[in-house]
């Protein structure tokens, strides 16, 4: 059933993001820089042209994905928090699909399911060690991050770097297996994570499924109670977060990069951030993941013709869910 | 002398203290008995200043006592050592002292604790090391510790003298093991020499007849009876606590199901390591079964067997025409009713609809092929709040905004709309006034007179009689039957606490 706190929830997100903004131009202004120049400089790099809109929306795909994952995880009181990891195991074994398989639009399908199978399978790892050895999960996956890396380093170095390459890179996916480009450079991977943002709200507000997902998150004792296997459903959440996030990968290999190469990214992380500000609400992930990624490109615009350093993107993008969360905790403490 | 005189406490509509008294005198050790619910529990926090109390005076060696935080009552010489461990097991001995004394910012001088500690260690025969770290100590060590912490808080003499000073055990030695016990009873009357006043909660008879100079016994939240010890012994003690008439107005079921009534719950050799052993009993149709008991004494465990919740169980629980996996679900569920409604029975954060369809959320008419439907929950909510007097602004406000006894109905309403073959209450009438009590009472007798078999576990002796058909005792993990309706209420009440059925 539709949580009544949700209708509500979208507006301190907002607000948040708008303080957030606000505050940094704000802080522009105070050390003497130009606000409104600002301003405008990042609106036209994230929003001022089709063609920018299509470059913001490229960048808010993987994070919408990995947002969707950490709120279907945290919903059901699952402490995943490694989806960079889940992200990066997606990465690999889709590209590990898509370069030998022969190219076409079933050897991208093959690339993108073996991503999501990867992303569960890492995320699997964390749930074994958990059931069977008492790891705590918020440890067990943000520790297999760092493996996960460095296990992406040593595979793009070794069994996977193409041949005769000195750098390490895998090879390049065939054309034909690639994500279609819908507008360069959206691809249809924007629609898939569309999709399974509004697959997942319908499942989190009209399923058997969803509500024993909630139910198991706010009082496993009560859930229990009510005949709901806990164990079974916090499992499924971790599994399909882990998907979510390598699905994510897999996306952005498919759709953007069209290989893999060592060196860090980001966006499981900045999943977790985005799950944050959209209150565990999956169509607000959409909106935080659009949210993050104009920070994102407007700050790089802002870089280069302003020299402010595009650092700045980030910065908002914390303030902005460290208020959400001070919200949040401020209003469960009034109601208490 | 420490005064308490005419204590009153509600908690919302509860009626916790209804005129409690206590006189004690100074030195002397002080048993506080009665059943679970009777009132000891709140009378001492009042004392400690954790609750405050709606009305009543309080005196302490002559002077006015209002304490209005812990805090205060230790400043004013009285420290209580609560039923569960409030040490830090990573700290050693001397640093949870200090911190229990807040002595605040600055310097923490050492030696100073540690002659402190050695003083009091001396006075009561303890070897207390300040060194030792809290989490490598045995349980009755770290209840020397518990003790010795509240004393130093509540502040000694330098001579080590402890005149004036009160302490306040709860429930001490339901964690410590036999000889253990044996260590502390001396402890304690060593302290009572040192001028220390000392309340004993406790449901162990023999214990408290041993160490204590006078009792005081509670019941319903006031005084019935207050006196020396040497005056009584455990069988009148045992008939005070647990009172000689029954109060309640519901009627036992006057006709007893027959003995080929279908079974709706048989358990035969149920055994859960460290709590339970050897439990065998059944539940026929048209049956209420009590299971009377102080607490702590299994019920738990045997609850959770039955349901299913308890892994470690073993022996032979059998729901007839109930598959084990379909206790909690499906449309042949036992209707539940848990001890702890907020714990083990809401989600408080959700809608009442969402609370009243916990458990028949995956059934028609409310899901269809793991569909939901909304206005089906609606309907179902607003039936349920008719039906069962559940007083709410409406269905679609958190469980957290009703009361606790609109809460309770809520679960009752959910555990019985059914008319289930089977129900299992624990303790349903816990926090509860006496209107919501009755309430809830009557519609468990109602679920029995329509044929449901019903498993009542309640820690109130009164209202467990007033329903059950049959009453079998749980003390300290084996099962008594005491015979009920044959026997009467005191020899129930002398099982309760361990003590053969007859003098």
């Amino acid at each position: 059933m539709p949580d009544p706190r949700q209708l509500l929830s979208a507006w301190p997100a907002l607000a948040a993001a708008l303080a957030a903004v606000a505050l940094l131009l704000l802080g522009l202004w105070v050390a003497g820089g130009a606000p409104g120049e600002a301003a405008a400089a990042a609106w036209q790099g994230a929003f001022g042209s089709w063609r920018r809109l299509a470059i913001t929306a490229t960048e808010a795909v993987p994070l919408a994905l990995c947002g969707l994952g950490a709120a279907l995880a945290f919903r059901s009181g699952t402490l995943n928090i490694g989806l960079e990891g889940q992200c990066l195991a997606g990465m690999v074994a889709a590209i590990a699909v898509l370069v030998p398989l022969p190219p076409g639009p079933w050897a991208c399908l093959a690339g993108l399911a073996a991503g999501a199978l990867a992303g569960a399978a890492w995320c699997g790892v964390a749930v074994a060690l958990e059931r069977g050895r008492g790891v705590p999960l918020v440890l067990s996956t943000i520790l297999l991050n760092t493996i996960a890396a460095l296990l992406l380093g040593a595979l793009v170095q070794g069994p996977l770097q193409a041949a005769g390459s000195a750098a390490p890179e895998t090879a390049i996916v065939p054309e034909a297996s690639r994500l279609a480009i819908l507008a360069t450079p959206l691809h249809l991977g924007a629609l898939i994570a569309v999709l399974i943002a509004v697959a997942s709200w319908l499942v989190q507000t009209r399923t058997v499924l969803g509500f024993e997902l909630t139910v198991a998150g706010l009082n496993p004792e009560t859930a229990r109670f009510a005949g709901i296997p806990v164990a079974q459903r916090m499992l499924t959440a971790a599994l399909g977060s882990g998907a979510l996030a390598g699905l994510a990968g897999a996306i952005q290999v498919a759709g953007v990069t069209w290989f893999v190469s060592d060196g860090a990214r980001s966006w499981g992380y900045a999943g977790i951030a985005v799950a944050l500000l959209a209150r565990l609400h999956p169509l607000g992930v959409l909106g935080a993941a659009l949210f993050f990624a104009a920070l994102e490109v407007g700050a790089r615009t802002l870089e280069r013709r302003m020299a402010v350093p595009h650092d700045v993107g980030v910065m908002v993008q914390g303030v902005a869910v460290a208020a959400v969360l001070l919200a949040g905790a401020l209003s469960a403490r009034r109601r208490r | 002398m420490l005064w308490l005189a005419g204590i009153h406490k509600r908690f919302g509509g509860a009626i916790a203290l209804d005129g409690a008294d206590l006189l004690v005198a100074s030195g002397t050790v002080h048993g506080v008995l009665g059943e679970n619910g009777a009132g000891k529990t709140t009378l001492m926090k009042v004392l400690y200043g954790l609750v405050r109390p709606d009305s009543g005076s309080m005196k302490l060696g002559g002077a006015e006592l209002t304490p209005q935080s812990p805090r205060d009552a230790t400043r004013l010489g009285i420290g209580m050592v609560h039923q569960h461990f409030t040490l830090v097991p990573t700290l050693s001995v001397r640093a949870n002292c200090v911190l229990a004394a807040g002595t605040g910012l600055g310097r923490i001088d050492e030696a100073a604790w540690d002659q402190r500690i050695a003083a009091l260690g001396e006075r009561l025969h303890w070897h207390l090391n300040p060194e030792a770290i809290v989490g490598g100590l045995a349980v009755g060590q770290r209840q020397r510790v518990e003790i010795a912490k509240a004393l130093l808080a509540a502040g000694i003499d330098a001579d080590g003298s402890l005149a004036g000073r009160v302490l306040i055990l709860d429930e001490p030695t339901a964690v410590l093991t036999p000889p253990e016990v044996e260590e502390l009873l001396p402890a304690l009357r060593r302290l009572a020499e040192a001028g220390t006043t000392i309340l004993l909660v406790s449901h162990k008879l023999p214990e408290v007849l041993r160490v204590c100079d006078a009792l005081t016994v509670f019941r319903r939240g006031r005084t019935v009876h207050a006196g020396p010890a040497a005056d009584l012994d455990a069988e009148r003690l045992a008939l005070l606590m647990v009172g000689d008439e029954p109060r309640a107005t519901i009627t036992a079921g006057t006709a007893r199901p027959d003995d080929d009534a279908p079974l709706r719950l048989d358990v035969a050799a149920l055994s859960v390591p460290g709590s339970l052993h050897d439990l065998s009993f059944s539940v026929r149709a048209g049956e209420a079964v009590g299971i009377a008991g102080v607490d702590g004494n299994g019920q738990r465990e045997l609850v959770r067997a039955i349901l299913g919740l308890q892994p470690d169980a073993s022996g032979r629980i059998d729901t007839p025409g109930l598959p084990a996996a379909q206790r909690l679900r499906g449309s042949g569920r036992i209707g539940v009713i848990p001890d702890d409604r907020q714990r083990e029975a809401l989600v408080l954060e959700l809608p009442l609809s969402d609370n009243l369809a916990l458990g028949d959320h995956r059934d028609p008419p409310l899901a269809r092929h793991g569909w939901l439907f909304a206005s089906a929950w609606r309907r179902h909510a607003l039936a349920l709040v008719e039906r069962f007097g559940v007083r709410t602004p409406g269905v679609a406000v958190p469980a957290a905004a009703l009361s606790g006894g609109n809460q309770q109905r809520a679960v009752a309403a959910r555990a019985l709309h059914r008319d289930p073959g089977l129900v299992v209450a624990v303790n349903p009438t816990r926090g509860l006034d006496i209107a919501a009590s009755a309430d809830v009472m009557a519609r468990l007798a109602a679920a029995r007179d329509r044929g449901g078999g019903v498993l009542l576990v309640h820690h109130d002796l009164d209202e467990l009689l007033a329903v059950a058909d049959r009453v079998l005792v749980l003390y300290g993990g084996r099962l008594i039957d005491s015979g009920w309706p044959a026997c009467g209420r005191a020899a129930i009440g002398r099982l309760m606490l361990g003590l053969p059925p007859h003098a």
